[in-house]
C-alpha cells in the first residue's frame, strides 16, 4: 500500500512555483489509479515524487508504512530499481540494446544470474506479445511495441508499483488500446499497482480511480463504475487488429 | 561492485559493437597516431642522445677519467704518478673492463703540402699518448680507420689524426683542420716543452662525433720521449661493464685506493652535448605531454558528445534504478578501450613498421646515424600517461552528465 501525507513540492527560483501543495491520499494494493488534471496541475510532479526521480519539498510518502521520501541519493537508485517501475511518455528504451536487453537492464543490475534474467525477460517479453520481436533493435520496432518493451522492464523486477507518464501520449489508436489494455491487464490478472498520469479523459476508464489534480491540490477523487471500465475495454478490443493476452 | 562492473562492461561492449563504427576507427586512430608520434619523436631524439652516450664512452672518454689530483699546497699535479700500479689496482675491480693512461700535452701542428713552405697549414692542439695495446681494450677507435693503419706500439715517427684534424673524408669543421692532409704525409709537431718532432701520417680515423675525431694521437714510448718522463700519465680512462652507475664505479675506485687522483665520469667532458641533451629531454617532455593532449581531447571531445548526446538516455537509466557509478564506469571503460586499442595499434607500427624502417634508414645527424631509440621507461611512462589521459577523459564527461538531475536529464 502506497500512502501520500501532505506531499509538498515548491520549485525555487526568482518566483517559487508551489507545484505541490499539500497532497493526501492512499493506494491499495493492486488498484489501477489514474492521475488527471490540467497542464500544471502538479500531475507530473506528483509522479516523480511517487517514483523518487526528485525529492519532496516536505510531507511524507509511505510504502508499505516506510517513509520513501526521506531516503538518502545512494539509496533512491537501489529503491527504484528494486522495488518500483516506470513507463515514460516517450519510448525511453537504450537505442544500443534490443528489446530483450532493454528488458533484462533492471535484473541484470540486481545481479541476478544471466539465465534467470534471460527466462524472466522472455517470459515477459511473450506475455506483452513481443515474442516475436525479442532480438530487434529498438529501431526496428514501432511505437507500441516500444512502449511495450518499456513496460515490460517496469516489470521484469518485480515492482511493487509501475509509475506511467503519460504512456500513450505519443501513439496511435490501436497502439494506445494495447498498451492501456495491457496495463489493465496487469492490474487485474497479476494484483499490479499503477499510478498513470493521462490528459486523455477516455483513458481513466480503463482505471479503478481516477485523482484529479488542480492548482497542486486534489480537486477530485473518483472510483470509477466497473461496467464503465468493461465498456472501455471492450471499445478498445474492437479497434485492435491483434492484442497480447497476459 | 562485482555486478556494478559487469553492468558497465555489458553497456560498453554494446556501445562498442552498436554504437558508430566510424566515430570508433577515428578514435583508435587519432588516439594511435599520438602514441605513435609520441614514441617516435622521443625515439629519434633518444637515438641522437644515445648515440652522443655510446660515442662519448666508446671513442672520446671511455666510462670513467682518472686525472692528477692536487699536491700538499693544493695545487692541481701535472700528472698522475706511479700509473702502472695504479692501473693493476684499477684493473682489479669488479665490473672493469679495461683502462688506459694517457699523456696530453700541448702542440702547433705544421702541414707543409707540397714541402715548399708557400702553403704552410698550422694548427695549435693537444697531442695525446696512447699505448694501443691498452687503448683497444677501452675504445672503439681502431674500428673507425678510413685511411691508413691504427698506431702500434713500437711506432716512433707514426702520427694518428681525427678526420677533424686532417680535414677531409667529411669532416664538419674544416676551419680548423690542415686542409686535406692525408696518410704517408708528413707532419711537423712543435711541442709546448720545445721539443720539435717530424712525423708520417699513419691513420686517420672518422668516428663522426666531431669530439671524438679532433684528437692527435702519438704512441706512449713516442710521448715519454718527447716529454722525458716515465710511469706518469695526464689520464687513465677506464671502460666498465655498466652494470651499475658511474658513481658507483668511482666509489669502488676510491675504495681500490685511488684516493688522490680526480676521478670524474664520462658527462664532465661533454658539457655542451649534455646540454643538448637535456634541451632534447625537454623537447621530449613537451612532445608527449601535447600527444597526451590531442589524444586525451579527441576522447574528452568523443565521450562528451557521447555523453551529451544520450542525456536523455542516461537519465532513464538511472530512473529505472542504474547507480551513477556504473554510468561513470562505462564511459572511463569506453575511453580506456579507445586508448588500449590505440596503443595496441601503436605498438604494433612502431615494432612492424617504423623500427624496422629507421633500422633500415637511419637519419644523418652531426654525430652518426641516428636510429630509433625507444627507452624503455620513457614508453612504459607513455602508455601509463595515455591511460591516465583516457581515463580522465572518460571521468569527466560523464561524471558531468551522469551527476545531472534525472528530471532535467530526461525532460531538459
Amino acid at each position: 500500500m502506497i500512502k501520500v501525507e501532505n506531499l509538498k513540492k515548491t520549485y525555487e527560483g526568482h518566483v517559487p512555483v508551489h507545484a505541490l501543495k499539500g497532497v493526501s491520499f492512499e493506494i491499495p494494493q493492486g488498484q489501477f489509479v489514474s492521475i488527471m488534471g490540467p497542464s500544471g496541475s502538479g500531475k507530473s510532479t506528483l509522479l516523480h515524487q511517487l517514483a523518487l526521480l526528485d525529492t519532496p519539498s516536505s510531507g511524507q510518502i509511505l510504502l508499505d508504512n516506510i517513509d520513501i521520501s526521506k531516503l538518502p541519493d545512494n539509496k533512491r537508485a537501489d529503491f527504484r530499481l528494486k522495488y518500483l517501475g516506470y513507463v515514460f511518455q516517450e519510448y525511453a528504451l537504450i537505442s544500443e540494446l534490443n528489446a530483450i536487453e532493454n528488458t533484462f537492464l533492471p535484473l541484470m543490475l540486481l545481479g541476478t544470474r544471466r539465465k534467470e534474467y534471460l527466462r524472466a525477460s522472455t517470459e515477459l517479453m511473450l506475455k506483452v506479445g513481443l515474442g516475436e520481436r525479442l532480438h530487434h533493435f529498438i529501431s526496428q520496432l514501432s511505437g507500441g511495441e516500444q512502449q511495450r518493451v518499456a513496460i515490460a522492464r517496469a516489470l521484469v523486477n518485480k515492482s511493487k508499483i509501475l509509475f506511467a507518464d503519460e504512456p500513450c501520449a505519443n501513439l496511435d489508436t490501436e497502439n494506445k488500446g494495447i498498451v492501456l489494455r495491457l496495463l489493465r491487464q496487469l492490474c487485474d490478472q497479476l494484483g499490479q499497482t499503477i499510478l498513470m498520469v493521462t490528459h486523455e479523459p477516455e483513458q481513466r476508464e480503463f482505471t479503478d480511480r481516477v485523482i484529479w489534480l488542480r492548482d497542486g491540490l486534489i480537486e477530485k477523487d473518483e472510483l470509477i463504475k466497473e461496467d464503465t471500465r468493461d465498456h472501455a475495454l471492450h471499445d478498445s478490443y474492437r479497434t485492435l487488429k491483434s492484442a497480447p493476452q497476459l | 561492485m562485482l555486478n556494478d562492473l559487469q553492468a558497465a562492461f555489458f553497456l560498453v561492449y554494446k556501445y562498442i559493437t552498436r554504437g558508430n563504427k566510424g566515430t570508433l576507427i577515428l578514435t583508435i586512430i587519432v588516439t594511435t597516431l599520438a602514441f605513435v608520434q609520441i614514441n617516435i619523436i622521443s625515439g629519434i631524439l633518444s637515438g641522437a642522445v644515445n648515440l652522443i652516450w655510446v660515442q662519448t664512452k666508446s671513442n672520446y672518454v671511455a666510462n670513467i677519467v682518472v686525472q692528477p689530483g692536487k699536491d700538499q699546497w693544493g695545487k692541481k699535479e701535472e700528472y698522475i704518478k706511479q700509473v702502472s700500479l695504479l692501473k693493476r689496482k684499477i684493473d682489479a675491480i669488479p665490473g672493469v673492463e679495461g683502462c688506459s693512461s694517457r699523456y696530453t700535452t700541448g702542440a702547433i701542428i705544421e702541414y707543409d703540402p707540397d714541402k715548399t713552405g708557400r702553403d704552410i697549414r698550422t694548427i695549435s692542439w693537444s697531442v695525446k699518448s696512447i699505448n694501443p695495446t691498452e687503448e683497444v681494450r677501452i675504445s672503439d677507435l681502431h674500428n673507425f680507420m678510413v685511411a691508413g693503419e691504427y698506431l702500434d706500439e713500437s711506432d716512433r715517427d707514426q702520427i694518428m689524426m681525427g678526420r677533424e684534424i686532417t680535414g677531409g673524408f667529411g669532416a664538419s669543421l674544416e676551419v680548423q683542420s690542415l686542409k686535406g692532409a692525408k696518410v704517408g704525409d708528413e707532419v711537423t709537431v712543435f711541442y709546448h716543452n720545445g721539443v720539435v718532432r717530424k712525423y708520417t701520417i699513419k691513420g686517420i680515423y672518422a668516428t663522426v662525433f666531431p669530439l671524438a675525431d679532433m684528437t692527435v694521437f702519438v704512441t706512449q714510448k713516442e710521448m715519454e720521449s718527447v716529454l722525458g718522463i716515465r710511469e706518469r700519465a695526464s689520464e687513465i680512462l677506464i671502460k666498465t661493464d655498466e652494470a651499475y652507475p658511474e658513481e658507483y664505479y668511482i666509489q669502488e675506485l676510491r675504495k681500490a685506493g685511488v684516493e688522490l687522483q680526480d676521478i670524474r665520469p664520462w658527462q664532465d667532458f661533454i658539457g655542451l652535448v649534455l646540454g643538448i641533451a637535456q634541451s632534447f629531454d625537454i623537447i621530449k617532455r613537451i612532445i608527449l605531454f601535447i600527444g597526451l593532449i590531442v589524444a586525451g581531447v579527441t576522447i574528452f571531445i568523443v565521450i562528451f558528445i557521447a555523453t551529451t548526446s544520450r542525456r536523455k538516455q542516461i537519465g532513464i537509466m538511472k530512473a529505472i534504478g542504474m547507480k551513477e557509478s556504473i554510468i561513470i564506469m562505462s564511459y572511463m571503460l569506453l575511453a580506456l578501450f579507445y586508448a588500449t586499442v590505440g596503443i595496441g595499434v601503436g605498438i604494433t607500427i612502431i615494432e612492424f613498421i617504423v623500427r624496422p624502417y629507421f633500422l633500415a634508414h637511419p637519419l644523418s645527424f652531426p654525430m652518426g646515424k641516428v636510429s630509433l631509440f625507444i627507452v624503455k621507461s620513457e614508453f612504459v611512462t607513455s602508455i601509463i600517461s595515455l591511460i591516465i589521459v583516457s581515463l580522465i577523459a572518460g571521468l569527466i564527461p560523464s561524471w558531468r552528465v551522469a551527476r545531472e538531475n534525472i528530471i532535467r536529464a530526461i525532460w531538459g
